[in-house]
């Protein structure tokens, strides 16, 4: 179609389509943005203004905040939840080590705690037992207990004759690198003995297949070597003389104490670079007196 | 002092022991090796000023055997593989035996000695390495002492590396 049009009045066509004039479009174009963007631009000052105003920013922003953060608070075991427990979880597997060797002192500790105060109560109920059960079964039993006993002069020899401790080895479980020691006198290389200890129990470990259950005692002539395990090291005393089971509790809760005061802080890491000097000065510490 | 765990493993008779007699002096009674299948000593070197414990255990019997306890293995920082440069039966699974390892142990640093160079000419070992499927790093003669030093420095300057 034709873009030109005959005059009302016959003259020559005029055409519609004129040039366009930049300089009087822009002026027409700033015109139009001044009255358009009028209202923004009064908004756009007063925002700056109130962000410039700390106090009054934070009258405006913090409900707002403040109510994402409860919203947050409320959704968010519902909403990360899967999320949170897979970190967890992955986090766990990877310094499942480290984390048993923080936990299994403070467990072995409670768990000897309950079986020896289960123990005493039992025992306790023994004793009431006797003593009010007076018939004529009681004392012959009693009788029979004093003439052929076994039990009181165990008990009476037991407080004659302790324990002795001899040496005390902490060893790095898989690689048998010995990390510290006490031995109040001179001895074979103690760091062969770590070695050969850790391929004794290894052996006995693996050739009876047990999961989850360790050597915990060697015994030669009057000699005993006993062993508490942990999950990155663990801890050997070699005594001398009759080890009771009293005894053995006590020995075991100072060797958990001692896992708990001076071993918890170490990592897998740590023994990768080890000076025994301090683990050493430790068990002086604690077992010195003996 | 830094001490780290080395295993000597290898085929049946390929000489593991000789080379730990060898290395190490200071030695425990034999009957343990035949006990309990392993035997550990202790060696202390000194590389490049450092001082470095090698606990070397010996073990008895082939990698994946299932008689020798897989805990003998666990913690190692290096391994020696030994094998016999006169027998070739004796690295008939070496592929096998090296995967093996490198799961049991991904981060230990790993070195094949061929052992018994004494009883082979030039030109015998020469065809030897030249039929064996890995890369040998060393040969060794237990019997004469030869390389044997060399073989326990280069491992301890790799193990140092690694601390």
């Amino acid at each position: 179609m034709s873009l030109r049009n005959a005059d009302i009045s016959g003259n020559q066509p005029v055409s519609l389509n004129r040039e366009p004039d930049p300089a009087k479009e822009q002026i027409l174009l700033s015109k139009l943005r001044e009255i358009l963007l009028k209202d923004d631009r009064g908004n756009i000052a007063d925002i700056q203004d109130l962000i410039s105003d700390q106090e009054k920013f934070s009258e405006v922003v913090s409900p707002i905040v403040e109510f994402h953060i409860e919203t947050m608070k409320r959704k968010f075991p519902k909403e990360y939840k899967r999320e949170v427990e897979t970190i967890i979880e992955r986090k766990i597997k990877a310094s499942q080590d480290d984390l048993m060797n923080v936990v299994y002192p403070v467990m072995g500790k409670m768990v000897r705690k309950y079986v020896t105060m289960q123990l005493a109560t039992i025992r306790e109920n023994v004793d009431k037992r006797v003593s009010s059960f007076f018939s004529f079964k009681g004392i012959f039993g009693r009788l029979r207990s004093v003439i052929f006993g076994v039990k009181e002069s165990d008990i009476a020899l037991g407080d004659l004759e302790k324990a002795i401790i001899e040496e005390i080895y902490v060893v790095q479980r898989d690689s048998g690198v010995l990390l510290g020691h006490y031995s109040p006198t001179e001895m074979l290389d103690r760091d062969m003995v770590a070695g050969m200890l850790t391929a004794i129990k290894s052996f006995v470990e693996d050739a009876f297949r047990r999961e989850q259950q360790d050597l915990e005692m060697i015994e030669y002539g009057m000699h005993k070597i006993y062993i508490q395990s942990f999950p990155l090291y663990y801890v050997s005393v070699v005594l001398s003389g009759p080890l009771s089971e009293k005894e053995k509790v006590g020995l075991s809760s100072r060797v958990l104490d001692f896992a708990e005061k001076e071993m918890n802080r170490f990592t897998a890491k740590d023994f990768e670079y080890w000076d025994e000097s301090e683990i050493s000065e430790k068990l002086v510490e604690h077992f010195g007196e003996d | 002092m830094i001490t780290k765990k080395v295993i000597l493993t290898g085929n049946f008779g390929v000489g593991k022991t000789s080379l730990f007699n060898r290395f190490v002096h200071n030695r425990f009674d034999d009957k343990y090796l035949t006990t309990i299948g392993v035997k550990v000593n202790k060696k202390v070197m000194e590389i490049n000023g450092e001082g470095l414990s090698i606990l070397l255990w010996d073990i008895a019997g082939e990698v994946t055997q299932d008689k020798v306890p897989v805990s003998y293995f666990l913690g190692a920082a290096g391994i020696i593989y030994v094998f016999d440069l006169s027998r070739p039966l004796t690295y008939a699974n070496i592929g096998k035996d090296l995967e093996h390892l490198k799961e049991m142990l991904p981060d230990s640093v790993i070195r094949i000695v061929g052992n018994k160079k004494d009883l082979l000419s030039a030109e015998e070992l020469e065809q030897s390495l030249k039929e064996f499927p890995f890369d040998c790093d060393i040969t060794t003669s237990a019997k004469t002492g030869e390389s044997v030093e060399d073989l326990f420095t280069k491992l301890g300057e790799a193990l140092l590396e690694r601390v």
